[in-house]
């Protein structure tokens, strides 16, 4: 009986995946026309554009933020500055900033925020570079860091953008033009994140777009076409986005104060800010929205090995926990409408607690079937649902893709994204619910480190590509 | 347990079903694809003295026309989409003569059609396309779908096509309406969109300004900002003293940032204007005139509420030369709470950059404001006690 309570829960889970996918496939064309038809270098150079705050957390990013902060200064777009905040790097992330662009300490920073840190030491810059500021703070955490850039920042957007991250030329001024189209109600913008394993990456810009050859980003790749483009189009399309990818996302600074900064002391601040950000706009009754852009595109080093790419899942996990449980309030309460009837029960149901479901039903069929082979079917049944409605989803945003950006050039990518699809159901998915349980119980032990990220340098990337 | 299973069947087979369709569509677009790729430039290729041709002719009063012989839709288009793009970069002459070629060419005619006939999405494609060859022509059906649509991101492309091929001022002043009309504070997105105009901006922007929407007349400032154009000073004047706050702040802004001359009178009312954006707009102004007429308004302003009017006035009194100087320590030494703190922190300021001049003029400035503060104030300093911490902040600056 409980085998097939969970062959109607991966049914049930799918048809929800296929109806945001299909809300997805609704804006996919507006998308597309978006992207190819609105005047971007009229706005780049324009004065009425909104100036951004590109906040910059590093903590030792020594071998890649001289190529990602190259690659900041040199975005098509009319106003910026950069705040890269070294966390208390323990390796010479400050030296080869400081080398780079001559910087020096400035005698009394206006750090005009209010919002909390750990002690800022110093805050450095160079007036030959005059948008670019360095701060040097005692380690807190990416959030810390990003409330210490907040605290600093002189424009009234502010951007967070990874250290292990390149942005396309033109991806903040498409993300400023949606900003522009409502700035009212535009409270967050999230943009798309795409992996660069693979790519060939020249002066800060990613050149040559190609799949990944390692095995583990590349099933990263259709990992995230899966979850931008099926996923965040269709959530943000019913203002429900839950989260804006911390590697990239344009925020309204005033909004960030009003709830108080980033969440800090523990990894998925980047789904807590969003979460903050609809309780306190739906609390006040205030008319918002958390929109995502998907021809805004940031470039990622994805892991690229086992170990790390464990960690980065177990912390996502325990981020995940945690901010389910944090707001717990919002569940199924009608005060916070998309988000407490919709978002909130989805992510719990069918995120948090999926891992569960998944196993107990496979270990009941799977007794199931040896205590009575005749059983076998159902086994098979449950397999085959989760396989082929698991590639459909894929094949979906691989289809969407197509549609609107056409980013892989060879018919081969193509072969080898469909492959990968389907490879992906024998072991990576299993390894991703293995991972997520792990994240749990790390949570559950009070576990709250960010764990070991280690960053190759962009050059080698390349040359490996 | 049949009947669930059947279930489960009919959900796989339809799953493989579309997974089916899915792969089919997802070669069939990406050949057709690079199969256009591949053609455009094979046409980039075939045409590319052609192209040389129509750049250096564009100077010369010879007609232009398309290459000879019969072209493909894919071809036109990209010869098409080549003119559109020299036409966004040129301007004055070749840029007329590229658009009388889309005229010949029948390029605009086509996308005319079509603009009648296709599906809306379709529709922004073909306006894109004919905001881009300038099609005067196309403007009234270009305001109609505009009108007929609920807010989204493709008006916005609607909307600059028909500024960029607008021949009246009163076409790109519809258009504004039209997207104004859904109450969403776009105003710096709708002026971009009028710097897209070709009109005269000594005609356009005074429009703008006196036009009754006060929506219009917020993108007519916003698009006035940073630009030099003296047509819209008397329209920018009136506005001056419209009852609307935010308008008259940045009206004021605006007019005595670009044309500071301002009268004794029309200072002490603005002045008492409630909103400290306008009063600290006039005390800025009063300094770049820098005449010793202002120093009593200026000394006044020093006891605003607003400690931006005051942290200005103090800077534009220390601007007015000498007197204005010993008017700060006249504060300094005889004021009062926050008035003498604005004044004594303006003294430090004066004082420590004063130090870091080696002009002459400079140095023979310094030492006149230096002898100022020794008569007032002796030898002694005159810091201010300032606390450790600050709180707040313009989070909104």
């Amino acid at each position: 009986m409980y085998g097939m309570v969970a062959i109607y829960y991966v049914m049930i889970v799918n048809i929800l995946y296929f109806s945001i996918i299909g809300l997805s496939f609704r804006n996919i064309w507006t998308i597309a026309r978006r992207a190819k038809y609105s005047s971007y270098n009229t706005l780049a150079g324009s004065e009425l554009v909104p100036a951004v705050s590109l906040l910059v957390p590093a903590y030792n990013e020594e071998l890649t933020i001289i190529e990602n902060v190259n690659c900041l200064m040199t975005l098509n777009y009319p106003t910026f500055e950069v705040i890269v905040i070294n966390d208390g790097s323990s390796d010479k992330t400050m030296d080869v900033l400081i080398a780079e662009y001559e910087l020096h300490k400035i005698p009394n920073p206006d750090m005009s925020g209010t919002i909390e840190t750990n002690t800022v030491r110093d805050v450095y810059h160079n007036p030959d570079y005059p948008q670019l500021f360095l701060i040097d703070k005692e380690n807190g955490g990416k959030a810390d860091s990003l409330n210490a850039g907040i605290n600093l920042s002189h424009y009234p957007l502010v951007s967070s953008i990874d250290a292990d991250s390149l942005l396309e030329k033109d991806a903040l001024i498409r993300m400023a033009r949606m900003y522009m189209e409502n700035p009212e109600e535009t409270v967050a913008i999230g943009g798309d994140v795409r992996i660069a394993n693979g790519c060939l990456i020249e002066n800060g810009a990613v050149h040559n777009i190609s799949l990944p050859r390692k095995i583990w980003p590349m099933f990263q790749s259709i990992e995230y076409l899966k979850a931008f483009l099926g996923g965040r189009i269709g959530w943000s399309h019913m203002n429900g986005l839950v989260i804006v990818s911390g590697a990239f996302g344009l925020f309204r600074k005033d909004s960030i104060i009003d709830v108080g900064g980033y969440r800090g002391g523990y990894p998925g601040e980047d789904m807590n800010i969003i979460i903050k950000l609809h309780r306190h706009m739906l609390k006040n009754k205030i008319p918002y929205r958390v929109a995502f852009c998907p021809e805004a595109v940031c470039w990622t080093q994805a892991p690229d090995t086992y170990g790390i790419l464990a960690n980065q899942r177990k912390r996502w996990g325990r981020g995940n926990m945690k901010n389910m449980i944090e707001n717990r309030g919002m569940l199924f309460n009608p005060r916070y409408k998309v988000m407490g009837l919709i978002t909130m029960p989805y992510n719990v149901l069918f995120e948090t607690l999926n891992p569960y479901f998944r196993i107990t039903g496979l270990l009941a069929l799977g007794g199931y079937a040896l205590l009575d082979m005749t059983h076998w079917k159902i086994l098979l049944v449950f397999f085959m649902l989760n396989f082929f409605s698991g590639y459909l989803l894929s094949v979906g945003a691989l289809v969407l893709e197509e549609i609107a950006f056409k980013r892989y050039k060879k018919p081969s990518d193509l072969f080898k994204m469909l492959l990968y699809s389907a490879l992906k159901f024998v072991g990576y998915h299993q390894l991703g619910v293995l991972w997520r349980v792990q994240g749990h119980i790390q949570y559950l032990q009070k576990n709250n480190s960010w764990g070991a990220m280690t960053r190759q340098s962009w050059n080698d990337e390349s040359e490996t590509a | 347990m049949i009947a669930h299973l059947t279930l489960a069947y009919v959900f796989i087979y339809i799953c493989l079903g579309l997974i089916g369709i899915g792969i089919i569509l997802l070669f069939q677009m990406k050949l057709a694809h690079n199969r256009e790729l591949r053609n455009i430039d094979r046409y980039e290729k075939k045409h590319r003295d052609y192209f040389v041709y129509i750049q250096s002719h564009l100077e010369e009063d010879a007609v232009l026309q398309l290459p000879l012989g019969k072209l493909t839709k894919l071809e036109r288009r990209m010869i098409q989409l080549k003119y559109i793009e020299w036409i966004e970069a040129f301007k004055g002459d070749h840029r007329r003569k590229l658009i009388q070629l889309c005229h010949d060419s029948g390029f605009v005619q086509e996308d005319l059609k079509l603009l009648r006939r296709a599906s809306y999405g379709k529709r922004v494609e073909v306006a894109y396309r004919l905001g881009g060859m300038r099609a005067g022509e196309a403007v009234p059906e270009l305001l109609h779908l505009m009108q007929r649509r609920k807010y989204n991101p493709l008006m916005i492309v609607i909307a600059r096509a028909i500024a960029k091929s607008s021949q009246q001022p009163k076409d790109v002043l519809h258009m504004l309406r039209s997207l104004l009309s859904h109450n969403k504070p776009i105003h710096a997105l709708a002026a971009d969109i009028v710097t897209e105009s070709s009109l005269d901006s000594g005609i356009l922007y005074p429009m703008l300004l006196e036009d009754a929407d006060p929506g219009i007349v917020q993108v007519g400032m916003a698009v006035t900002r940073g630009r030099t154009v003296p047509e819209v000073m008397p329209a920018l004047k009136r506005l001056t003293g419209t009852k609307k706050q935010s308008l008259r702040e940045e009206a004021v802004q605006l007019y005595l940032g670009t044309y500071p001359a301002l009268h004794q009178d029309a200072a002490i009312r603005l002045m008492k204007d409630s909103s400290w954006e306008v009063r600290a707009a006039t005390v800025r102004s009063l300094g770049m005139l820098g005449v010793e007429d202002s120093i009593d308004l200026l000394t006044e302003a020093l006891r605003d509420s607003s400690s931006k009017v005051r942290y200005l006035s103090a800077e534009s009194l220390s601007a007015i030369g000498e007197s204005g100087f010993e008017a700060l320590c006249r504060v300094a030494r005889n004021g009062k709470g926050l008035q003498r703190d604005a004044a004594l922190e303006r003294i430090e300021i004066v004082l420590a950059q004063e130090t870091e001049h080696s002009a002459l003029e400079h140095m023979v400035a310094y030492n006149k404001k230096r002898l100022l503060h020794t008569r007032y104030f002796g030898n002694k300093s005159t810091q201010r006690i300032v606390g450790k911490k600050a709180l707040g902040g313009d989070y909104t600056a």
